[in-house]
């Protein structure tokens, strides 16, 4: 017990309550290159908006109303809640040289900046203009964000799986179990212990008793 | 199919010119071959080809994958069992379940391993951790049936028994029961533990509770010089928090 404590510790990321977190994730090369363990920075005041108040998610269209592209509008990359930091797709760029080496130059890309989340609008997909948003309830009991200046609904972005697998265009593989046998119910409630149900299927008989012994 | 499978199983080793080696010195050519086309949404046993008990000699090509997904860099793999789909599932499907999934856990870390010792990236290794959540989800489900039963039948939740108890610095703390084999009156071991506390002990637990009230004081008063130097850097909080 105490062993499988100390793996999960070790797995788990710990971050020191001043870390600044960065463009990078906490567990990468670079981030540990940039924040090592004994560094202290000073400290970034991010504004505190709950995880229930939060607008804006990755596939979201959302146009920059401050900034070099201010007026444009892109979809969103990637979210970083912990700086209120939100990437937009080839907009707000600069160019840097990445690959660098003694004898090559290095590839010259274009790469994104953050930009906070007071300086980026949602975009109302009907007169695609920038709103302010609400959290709102439809009558169904669903949750949804209404553009405050039409009232109509933004839909939420297409979630996609993280291994890339869009379930309409699923084909079972010979590992895979069907739709009907997995949705097969066949689970009767009973008053037996797992051990007991699995004891009687394989038809073992237990005749051993267990000496007597104390709990205290 | 199964038999097939053997026979050139053991023609490899034939050809390689070792008969009974271990499986990584057996494959020197099948480098990262050892691909499948991997789902991890795995059927019952009665339904499955590949995964037969009485096949084979010695049964080792389970550790493997099936020859066809020998080689690629990308194996598909189905959805993860989720918990909600079994707990529809009877026990004997979960216990038949677990160990197709344990199978193919062994089967994904001896890819992982041979990956390792080749040098090459393991392909699709969200395999293995589908595979290690489902097994999670099932041991959660069959606990969570254990725990309703158990509270049918004696109104705890806990397996364990156990009891609130002061230790001889007046501290309280919940004291779990352990399982001996004699009575708590003949146990030298555990006489010499003392599960009370002297009076002059009282003292100091005014002392325990007085720094716990500071340091809850502390805390608070932080928390809000931490809220009025978030304010003056984002003035509409405060605006907010008068509404």
């Amino acid at each position: 017990m105490r062993l499988t404590a100390l793996l999960a510790m070790a797995a788990r990321v710990k971050l020191p309550p001043d870390y600044r977190h960065g463009v990078y994730r906490p567990w990468t090369a670079a981030a540990k290159a940039n924040n090592p363990p004994g560094r202290r920075r000073k400290k970034v005041f991010v504004e505190p908006i709950s995880k229930e108040d939060w607008k804006v998610f990755r596939g979201d269209t959302v146009e920059i109303l401050i900034g070099k592209d201010a007026g444009k509008q892109g979809m969103v990359n990637q979210v970083i809640r912990a700086r209120n930091w939100v990437f937009v797709e080839g907009l707000n760029t600069h160019y840097c040289y990445i690959g660098k080496t003694a004898d090559y130059p290095g590839t010259y890309i274009a790469r994104e900046a953050p930009l906070l989340l007071r300086q980026v609008a949602l975009v109302d997909p009907t007169d695609r203009k920038p709103t302010e948003v609400e959290w709102r309830y439809t009558e169904e009991g669903e949750r949804v964000r209404v553009s405050l200046r039409t009232g109509r609904i933004i839909p939420a972005p297409v979630h996609q799986r993280r291994d890339g697998i869009i379930p309409e265009q699923w084909k079972d593989g010979p590992k895979d179990t069907s739709v009907d046998d997995a949705l097969d119910r066949t689970y009767q409630p009973s008053l037996k212990i797992f051990e007991e149900e699995i004891l009687e299927l394989q038809g073992i008989v237990e005749t051993r008793r267990a000496k007597k012994s104390y709990w205290y | 199919m199964a038999a097939t499978l053997c026979r050139r199983f053991f023609g490899a080793l034939r050809v390689s010119g070792v008969l009974q080696a271990s499986p990584a010195a057996c494959f020197p050519r099948l480098t990262l071959n050892l691909l499948h086309k991997n789902t991890t949404k795995v059927e019952p046993i009665y339904q499955c080809k590949f995964l037969h008990t009485t096949l084979s000699r010695k049964g080792l090509e389970e550790f493997f994958d099936d020859p066809k997904n020998w080689g690629e860099t990308v194996v598909k793999s189905g959805d993860e069992w989720h918990a909600k789909h079994l707990r529809n599932k009877s026990n004997e499907d979960l216990h038949k379940l677990w160990y197709v999934l344990l199978k193919e856990k062994n089967m994904l870390l001896t890819l992982e391993q041979e990956a390792k010792r080749q040098s090459l990236p393991m392909p699709s290794p969200e395999r293995l951790e589908k595979v290690e959540k489902s097994m999670g989800r099932i041991d959660l489900v069959i606990k969570e049936r254990e725990v309703a039963l158990r509270l049918l039948q004696t109104g705890h939740e806990n397996p364990r028994p156990g009891e609130w108890r002061n230790d001889f610095l007046g501290r309280t703390y919940w004291y779990n029961a352990k399982e001996w084999p004699i009575p708590w009156y003949l146990n030298k071991k555990y006489n010499r533990r003392k599960f009370f506390y002297s009076p002059r002990v009282k003292h100091f637990i005014r002392l325990r509770i007085e720094q716990h009230l500071k340091k809850q004081a502390r805390m608070k008063s932080l928390e809000k010089k931490k809220q009025l130097l978030l304010q003056k850097k984002f003035p509409h909080l405060a605006a907010q928090s008068q509404n």
